[in-house]
């Protein structure tokens, strides 16, 4: 049994992400930070092998200043989205960071088709007095090395 | 105004600036271009360092169809169909792989990595006139390459490579030149998208962004501003003349080397210098000055390959309605690396599933797709430019930063492939 504080931070994180907060969302995160979605593999030389998602702080800030302007095709219309967080794992604190490993599906609503979204999150999270701060997020998806569609939402 | 009788010609649908919508929907069009385009005219199929080692290969698609890029133990790069000899099943199911032999996982029939038959297995039970040298791996009737990139042609006769490539062969220099060995490096992982549109909305949509640029990318070009100092917003609002082409043969090229770029702020990193340094060792102070302070023209090469910025793109038709595409970063061999992780970082920042710039792009191709169902007026209009294009020497076309003469270039190509008297009538 995870601990039910760091479950509700994977749930609140999922909320965020599913109802398209994004200053709350980003205010989730440790500064520096990395956002991570390997490409065709799991384990990639991200200097060798381009990613889908490679971001320090300061590209997730431009990642959100572009999802909030407005001028995003694929949020217009906005999707819709829910997501299972579950098969959460809790490793040991090192270095003053914990590690957490749990399992998603997003079911994505949008253009007159419904898409099913499923990978691995693996968070790295640092203690703070009020809570806890993503400070690097790697998301595997199952899906990394086919065909897909767009990935205009936070995964 | 289409003509009566029982056949079509598809010069009918495309009347200069004027492009029917059944070229985008119709699957009988779509099968059509199978044969007169896909199965016919050079496809780009892979760069020679995807497969740098004796047995090393990739899988592709030419239109439909699998085939395999392998090099063999002489270091030549061969083109197979991917289809045993024996009952058609797939020989090699990896997308990329390094092996000794290619073994048919049915009933074990194993081939040389230069196509011959080994081994049918069980050889005992097939009679004597069974000749291993009639079931080699069947090649394409054609292969060849020009600066590592490697073509294949279905057809067994037609123009050569080199007459194929013709005139864009200048710009495939400027892009391989990048690099102070002249050579790039596609090993570097594949971003795969998938989208329901027709496959010709992607060359039409990558070659033209300085037009649909302020519309669909004002807030990414915004961002990279801010990020670079390099400002996109010049290329739009000073129109120049001779940066679209249309080159002979269906290809169309973006050059940017007459349009004024404000060069980044601040002095240039120490990777950047060493880099403007080898890149003035190999090709001379004046070449070298060109290749570093423009963005290298932007290719097409009909109907399958992009060269854009940091990468290439292959373009595979799927059905009339639906197109995959694959971004493959290009790394520059001889270059710092911190060189190369920057061109990947603006990679991701760019292009792919999640970046800020393309997914744009695929968005409305997915509604330009559902839009052109609508036949209220069955016509696309790429008229831009029609009143200034300039004929060019080499028989293509010249226009400014937004025309589309390009555009119509390409097309009057399709409609004489589409038209070849080859192929049987198309109905009406």
């Amino acid at each position: 049994m995870a601990d039910p504080q760091i479950e509700s931070f994977l749930y609140r994180e999922a909320l965020l992400m599913d109802e398209h907060q994004f200053d709350a969302w980003l205010a989730l995160w440790d500064n520096p930070a990395r956002y991570w979605v390997p490409c065709n593999e799991d384990d990639i030389d991200p200097a060798r092998q381009v990613s889908i998602i490679y971001d320090d702080h300061a590209r997730l800030v431009q990642r959100i200043e572009r999802l909030k302007s407005g001028s995003v095709q694929a949020m217009d219309p906005k999707p819709r989205m829910r997501r299972v967080i579950s098969n959460i794992e809790v490793e040991p604190i090192h270095n003053g960071k914990l590690t957490v490993r749990s399992n998603f599906m997003l079911c994505m609503a949008r253009a007159n088709a419904q898409q099913l979204w499923c990978g691995r999150s693996i968070h790295g999270l640092v203690r703070e007095h009020d809570g806890f701060r993503i400070s690097e997020k790697k998301v595997l998806l199952i899906n990394s090395d086919q065909e897909m569609p767009l990935l205009q939402f936070l995964i | 105004m289409l003509m009566t009788g029982s056949s079509l010609q598809f010069s009918e649908l495309i009347s200069g600036p004027v492009i029917h919508g059944r070229l985008y929907r119709d699957p009988d069009v779509f099968q059509r271009e199978l044969d007169a385009v896909w199965y016919k005219v050079w496809i780009y199929v892979g760069h020679a360092s995807e497969i740098p080692h004796p047995g090393d290969y990739v899988r592709r698609q030419i239109g439909l169809q699998p085939v395999i890029m392998i090099r063999d133990d002489d270091g030549h790069i061969n083109v197979f169909f991917n289809r045993c000899r024996h009952r058609g099943n797939l020989v090699c199911q990896r997308e990329r792989s390094n092996v000794e032999v290619l073994t048919c996982p049915y009933h074990g029939w194993t081939y040389a990595r230069s196509g011959e038959l080994l081994e049918p297995t069980f050889e005992e039970g097939y009679d004597s006139n069974l000749r291993r040298q009639d079931f080699a791996l069947a090649r394409l009737p054609r292969v060849d390459s020009y600066r590592g990139l490697v073509f294949a042609s279905m057809s067994p006769v037609g123009i050569t490579l080199d007459e194929h490539l013709g005139a864009t062969r200048e710009f495939i220099d400027l892009f391989m030149d990048l690099s102070p060995l002249g050579e790039i490096d596609l090993n570097t992982g594949t971003q795969k998208l998938r989208y329901r549109g027709n496959w010709k909305m992607l060359p039409e949509n990558s070659l033209e962004g300085d037009y649909h640029g302020p519309f669909i990318h004002r807030v990414a070009f915004d961002l990279y501003a801010r990020q670079t100092g390099l400002t996109m917003s010049s290329l739009y609002e000073n129109e120049v003349p001779d940066v679209i082409r249309y080159l002979p043969g269906g290809h169309m090229i973006e050059d940017y080397r007459g349009a004024s770029m404000t060069p980044p702020p601040g002095p240039p990193s120490d990777a950047r210098r060493a880099y403007v340094e080898a890149l003035e060792q190999r090709y001379g102070p004046e070449r070298a000055r060109q290749l570093a302070s423009t963005i290298a023209p932007l290719i097409y090469i009909f109907p399958n390959f992009i060269y854009l910025m940091t990468h290439i793109r292959r373009v595979q038709p799927v059905s009339v309605g639906e197109t995959y595409i694959y971004y493959q970063p290009a790394f520059l061999k001889g270059v710092p690396t911190e060189i190369n992780e920057m061109r990947l970082r603006l990679h991701e920042f760019s292009f792919g599933p999640a970046g800020f710039i393309s997914p744009d792009d695929i968005e409305i191709m997915e509604r330009n797709q559902i839009g052109i169902q609508a036949r209220g007026n069955d016509a696309s209009f790429i008229g831009r430019g029609i009143h200034r294009e300039k004929a060019m020497p080499d028989g293509g076309t010249s226009g400014f930063t937004m025309d589309e003469n390009h555009l119509r270039g390409m097309w009057r190509h399709y409609a004489k492939l589409m038209d070849d008297p080859d192929h049987a009538p198309f109905a009406r």
